[in-house]
């Protein structure tokens, strides 16, 4: 919030001087500019600001008993219900089993979507053999998979792991062999009259070129892991945050499946955040 | 000249039922020549260029280099870009050094002091750290001509590869091809929209008809203008009666340039 304070002093600043030839625009027309842009530090406070005034409104409106706490708790109650469940029912150990579990079907969907779906853009017989299969099966939905998941697996862990795959391995193929069909041809063709062989122009050109994409689909494929995870939760665990949102439902513990929610979001932000940070790192040249 | 550095033998390519190249045979391209293909845009000359690179093969006929028929691409042939011609995730050096990937040839010592040696040549030592998208589009350019030129290639094979770049850069960047060009002793087929870059560049101009490409003209440049160029050749009275002699033709084939 200070930046902003700061950004308006400094503003006002300069309407002082009359003499100054460009003439600056009123603070909220700078921040609000069509298609402009804004400083990182601008950008940090209002996206503090913003959620902060969102759960504000929330607190105020359940203070003011505009909403039935049963139903709807206020932030603080949920955040209170993070403490206790963290001390007492060891919420961060469920957090961690589910992590665990979304970050081992994700590495081992990315570890057979990446070659396959690079194979399938780069050797024409290939793709023209999986594509219609895994189009089919990218459309099934999860849920309707899951009794099939359990008569092949059973309750245990490898059925949570399989939904998870099933959820991720199929959007992902499909993304990776786009990245690579998105290559520049031209790259390919430089390296093909430099004297690079197939198999070279696909490890030192293709596969360089497509990473920053695949990186990125990677990551967004890591979110929706998590929307399966629950799902593979909630039919059969006894660990995990979305077994901990199922038991709180049950005795209609609101603020205990929201606080569930919310480990869930913060998870996710977290992640999402260091991989962004750690995509820009990486990808500095582009 | 008994037997031609490059020669076509009756080349034609068809792409589907579109034919895009004609029988081309009257086309034999010297060692160390500069050419520059001229013609309506789509008419096949760009697929003529591909065909001497190995990136498309001839439909029937065949491409002789040094007297044996041209196969797959390999760093013997070139080629620069319009765009996407450096790889932007390497450094300017680092692309140089590309250029040198393949060639085990060489030792590990020669490929650095060639990578410096072309990087000065382009006038682009100082920026060997830079990424290329730090740097200008011509200096994009000036990367892939001297990572083709690091590769060691005798024909170097240029798609238009001043055309995204202001007039001002076109004209430094034509001063230094040619004069690497006939420095270094390369042989260079480049193809261009522009009749008064082609004349300027070239040692000969040859226009192509409509597609399907065949030749309609073969203009020996360095014979009217001489082999010494340098920018203040295009203010002078030869240059523009060639120039406009090029265009009266590429009218009457039926390009709608200019």
């Amino acid at each position: 919030m200070s930046d902003l304070v700061h950004a308006v002093c400094g503003m006002e600043h300069a309407k002082d001087s009359t003499q100054e030839p460009v003439r600056m625009k009123k603070p909220a027309a700078r921040l609000f500019a069509f298609r402009g842009s804004l400083s990182r530090r601008a950008e940090t406070a209002l996206a503090i600001g913003g959620s902060a005034g969102l759960l504000l409104i929330w607190e105020i409106a359940t203070r003011l008993g505009w909403t039935n706490p049963v139903f709807f708790p206020a932030p603080s109650t949920v955040l209170e219900a993070i403490g206790r469940m963290i001390a007492s029912q060891h919420l961060l150990w469920h957090a961690g089993v589910s992590t665990l579990r979304v970050w081992a079907a994700f590495l081992l969907a990315a570890a057979m979507a990446i070659p396959i779906g690079i194979l399938m853009s780069s050797y024409r017989a290939i793709g023209a053999m999986l594509e219609p299969v895994v189009d089919f099966i990218r459309y099934l939905p999860v849920p309707a998979l899951v009794p099939l998941s359990i008569i092949w697996f059973g309750v245990g862990e490898s059925t949570k792991l399989y939904l998870l795959w099933l959820g991720t391995f199929f959007q992902l193929v499909l993304l990776v062999a786009d990245d690579m069909r998105r290559v520049p041809q031209e790259y390919i063709e430089i390296a093909a009259t430099l004297g690079a062989k197939p198999r070279q122009i696909l490890k030192d050109v293709a596969f360089r070129a497509m990473l920053p994409n695949l990186v990125d689909n990677l990551r967004i494929t890591l979110g929706w892991c998590w929307t399966y995870l629950i799902i593979a939760e909630i039919v059969a665990a006894d660990s995990g945050i979305g077994f901990v949102i199922w038991t709180a439902r049950r005795y209609m513990k609101t603020p205990e499946v929201m606080a569930g929610v919310v480990m869930i979001g913060i998870i996710g932000l977290l992640t999402d955040q260091i991989l962004r940070a750690a995509h820009r790192r990486a990808f500095r040249y582009q | 000249m008994n037997t031609p550095y490059l020669a076509f033998d009756r080349v034609t390519k068809t792409f589907g039922e579109i034919e895009v190249v004609a029988p081309v045979f009257d086309l034999d391209i010297g060692r160390n020549e500069f050419v520059v293909f001229l013609g309506p845009s789509g008419c096949g000359k760009t697929t003529l260029m591909r065909m001497i690179g190995g990136l498309d093969t001839p439909t029937s006929g065949e491409i002789r280099l040094d007297g044996a028929p041209v196969g797959p691409p390999d760093w013997r042939r070139g080629m620069v870009f319009q765009s996407y011609s450096s790889f932007p995730w390497l450094t300017v050096a680092q692309n140089v050094e590309f250029g040198m990937r393949y060639r085990n040839d060489l030792s590990a010592e020669e490929k650095l002091a060639r990578r410096d040696h072309y990087l000065d040549l382009v006038g682009l030592y100082e920026f060997s750290d830079a990424y290329p998208n730090r740097v200008s589009g011509g200096m994009r350019q000036r990367v892939a001509i001297a990572r083709t030129l690091a590769s060691g290639s005798d024909v170097l094979l240029m798609d238009e590869p001043f055309g995204a770049l202001d007039a001002q850069r076109r004209e430094t960047l034509q001063v230094e091809l040619r004069n690497i060009q006939k420095r270094d002793a390369k042989t260079i087929v480049f193809v261009t929209h522009d009749v008064e870059e082609a004349v300027f560049l070239a040692d000969r101009v040859v226009v192509f008809s409509k597609r399907p490409a065949r030749v309609v003209a073969d203009i020996d440049v360095t014979d009217r203008l001489g082999a010494e160029r340098h920018l203040e050749l295009r203010d002078g009275v030869r240059f523009f009666e060639l120039r406009n002699e090029i265009l009266r033709l590429l009218r009457k084939v039926g390009a709608v340039d200019e």
